[in-house]
């Protein structure tokens, strides 16, 4: 099985951990992993902000880079979200576009999704000592359907147990460039959203999405947080030690 | 109602810095966000199943067919109402605008010798400024709703929410306003106040010869108008005096009591989350021989105000709206900073998307964006309107009309044009990583990030860890060869 690692712009840029966790969750579930090197962004934020040309070029770029392979994985709801359900609408007008775009969606998962829904794989090689509370994140959630399978997953992990929070499904108030625009009702938001968090007194807030993950991790340190940790749930389904590079600092 | 909504940010920024209006906001999340979750999951006998809930996915269908089924043929059905609604006695107008709802109404008035008028909620009334000329008309307009109300003795505060218009204020500031402008001793307890409320409008249903009001739906084949409200003052606004004058959009057309009972299963449940709302009124006519009460003359204003031109638009599914308020109560936003500072008369995500179609997009650039398109507000719509993709289609307007600022465009350009040319574009993400990481300077967290303050206004900017993804698997890869 040929499955092609969508890493995620962010992923790139910000936390290459989530990229090695994610190879090593597909690696140890048999599967052929490639990383496409010429990959960058599947267009969301130009698509987002309403710049329909951007995000048709990036779209173009990202099927014929990934339409090869049996599958497309992604550790992100949402960048999954938008080559599942986006890319198709966009081609309204080129049919033969179209087809491809609709072969490349069918075939394109988020992560935890691939792993319950089309591997249905029963063991995972992390180990995880504590709680840890899972953060649903919108597109992933509401456009997808991803609710149990990380769940069902998390629960496969060693020592961990899992508290759920309140409102675990509501938005956490990133929203790509909003997070920017509207910094201060995005961190208003990511308020409310740590609050809850916290309530569920785990030893990590845990989701599917970086964006998410960013958001809530800085807003829990300036909310004078410095405990709780916040990670990728590839990273701790992998059990994989930090990317090669070690954390920052 | 004057639009602000080109103001959203500074709006936004006084709701956020005040406390007393951030907690009134708190508990009227709770309150609304609970109740309609209460009232889904017991639809149908469903009790404790599953959710969402099949049977009510099942009304939302439904619900929704009807609405479009009545766009199909707006006119249709409109002269089908006209014609049933003129055989019951009633008169009909149209008016393009606020202006003409306001020239019709003021026609009416002299017509009849009005001096007072008392209304039920009519957010149409919002849109056309209505009691302003009345007021300048020598008309005395009186609002009866609670919350319309309160706001109209407030100094004429707009509302801040289409159901609950005074849900920006609690009930120390409303037993505050009481006693001033009442001269009472303060009431602490809502009977109280609302009983006080009572006492005073008593007098102006009694004495008023015109009732104005809005209307949740119209019925095409019967010529009714239907009234769902709470605290039954539109019952005595539509009966009570001898002029009543309803004022709806064209598009709450629904074309038989049938559908209207089918919708009525869902705009309660997912407005305030009741079963049934306490009164439910079917208005047709005028008053009959036989008939204890009633008016003598009934007309309604039909107002088009920018819908008609959504009809066979990308954003016809709007017209669906039934005005529950559900998107504004379950969206992030809203709950955050309020009705009012999206500057014009509906808030939250329809309100973001009529605000842009009916008052001009380059009048609420803010508006779409001021989003997460969490899409909170499309798994609630009891009639499906896809509000995040609509709001995200109105972004797509303004970057067609090259309406966004230079600086946002020029940058989102830059970084599309860049990350469709993958050399390139790991040499910028490996710049970018260690431009970051000097910022950070050996911590974990980015306390100031010039190039998106406002990220870091508000949190931390996580540190990137060292090097791209590719550049560490590249290197991977390598070591293992």
């Amino acid at each position: 099985m040929k499955v092609a690692l969508f890493v995620t712009c962010l992923v790139d840029l910000m936390r290459p951990s989530v990229g090695f966790a994610t190879l090593r969750l597909l690696e140890s579930a048999g599967c052929n992993v490639h990383v496409p090197e010429t990959q960058t962004c599947c267009g969301q934020p130009a698509f987002n902000s309403g710049d329909r040309q951007a995000a048709l070029a990036l779209a173009r770029k990202t099927i014929a880079e990934f339409e090869g392979f049996d599958y497309l994985v992604a550790p992100s709801g949402s960048c999954a979200d938008q080559i599942r359900t986006a890319y198709p609408g966009l081609f309204t007008d080129d049919p033969e576009w179209r087809r491809r775009a609709e072969a490349l969606a069918a075939r394109s998962y988020e992560l935890t999704q691939f792993l319950v829904d089309v591997l249905n794989i029963q063991h995972v090689p992390g180990e995880f000592s504590g709680s840890v509370t899972y953060h649903d994140s919108c597109s992933g959630l509401r456009s997808l359907g991803i609710k149990a399978q990380p769940r069902q997953l998390l629960a496969q992990v060693p020592g961990l147990t899992l508290r759920e929070m309140p409102e675990a499904e509501a938005c956490c108030g990133f929203g790509g460039t909003f997070a920017v625009k509207f910094g201060d009702i995005s961190a208003a938001i990511a308020e409310t959203k740590c609050t809850n968090a916290l309530a569920a007194r785990a030893d990590a807030v845990v989701g599917g999405d970086l964006g998410c993950l960013m958001n809530i991790e800085g807003k829990l340190r300036r909310m004078g947080d410095e405990t709780t940790r916040v990670l990728h749930v590839a990273e701790v389904l992998a059990g994989a030690p930090a990317a090669p590079g070690g954390k920052a600092g | 109602m004057r639009s602000q909504a080109m103001f959203f940010q500074r709006r936004s920024g006084e709701a956020l810095a005040d406390a007393r209006l951030r907690r009134n906001l708190d508990g009227l999340r709770d309150k609304f966000v609970g109740m309609r979750a209460r009232a889904v999951s017991a639809y149908a006998d469903h009790g404790t199943a599953t959710v969402p809930n099949p049977d009510f996915e099942a009304l939302r269908d439904a619900g929704a067919a009807i609405r479009d089924r009545v766009l199909k043929d707006l006119d249709v059905w409109l002269e089908l109402f006209e014609h049933k609604a003129t055989q019951r006695g009633a008169r009909v107008h149209w008016a393009k605008d606020g202006r003409e709802i306001c020239e019709h109404v003021l026609a009416i008035a002299r017509q009849h010798g009005i001096t007072k008028v008392i209304k039920s909620k009519s957010m149409l009334s919002e849109e056309a400024q209505l009691n302003v000329a009345l007021t300048a008309a020598g008309i005395e307009p009186v609002e009866t709703d609670l919350g319309e109300y309160i706001l109209q003795i407030s100094g004429n505060e707009p509302p801040s929410h289409i159901l609950a218009p005074a849900a920006h204020k609690n009930l120390d500031e409303v037993a505050d306003l009481f006693a001033e402008k009442h001269g009472k001793p303060k009431k602490t307890e809502i009977p109280a106040l609302t009983r006080e409320a009572r006492e005073v409008l008593r007098e102006h249903f009694l004495s008023a010869g015109m009732g104005i009001s809005g209307g949740n739906f119209l019925i095409a084949d019967t010529g009714s108008v239907a009234l769902v409200t709470n605290e039954g003052n539109g019952r005595m606004v539509t009966t009570l005096p001898k002029v009543h004058v309803v004022i709806t959009g064209i598009e709450k057309i629904v074309p038989t009591l049938e559908d209207f009972a089918t919708l009525m299963r869902l705009l309660p449940r997912s407005a305030t989350g009741q079963e049934i709302s306490n009164y439910v009124s079917v208005c047709t006519g005028t008053k009959g021989e036989a008939d204890a009460d009633g008016p003598e003359h009934t007309y309604f204003i039909l107002v088009d105000n920018g819908r008609a031109g959504l009809v066979g638009s990308e954003f016809q599914e709007m017209l669906r709206c039934i005005r529950c308020g559900a998107c504004m109560n379950h969206c992030p936003v809203y709950q955050t900073v309020g009705g009012h500072a999206y500057g014009w008369v509906y808030p939250g995500p329809m309100g973001s998307v009529l605000t842009s179609l009916y008052t001009g997009l380059e009048n609420a650039l803010d508006l779409p964006h001021a989003a997460t398109l969490c899409n909170q507000c499309g798994v609630v719509c009891p009639v499906r309107i896809p509000l995040a993709e609509l709001q995200r289609k109105l972004r797509e307007k303004q970057t067609e009309r090259r309406l966004r600022p230079w600086t946002e465009r020029a940058a989102l350009g830059i970084w599309a044009w860049v990350a469709q040319r993958p050399a390139l574009y790991a040499l910028a993400a490996k710049l970018g990583v260690r431009y970051l990481r000097w910022l950070a300077d050996g911590q974990n967290y980015i306390k100031v990030l010039g190039l998106a303050p406002g990220w870091t206004a508000g949190r931390d900017f996580p540190a990137p860890q060292e090097g791209t993804f590719r550049e560490l698997y590249k290197r991977r890869q390598e070591n293992r060869t």
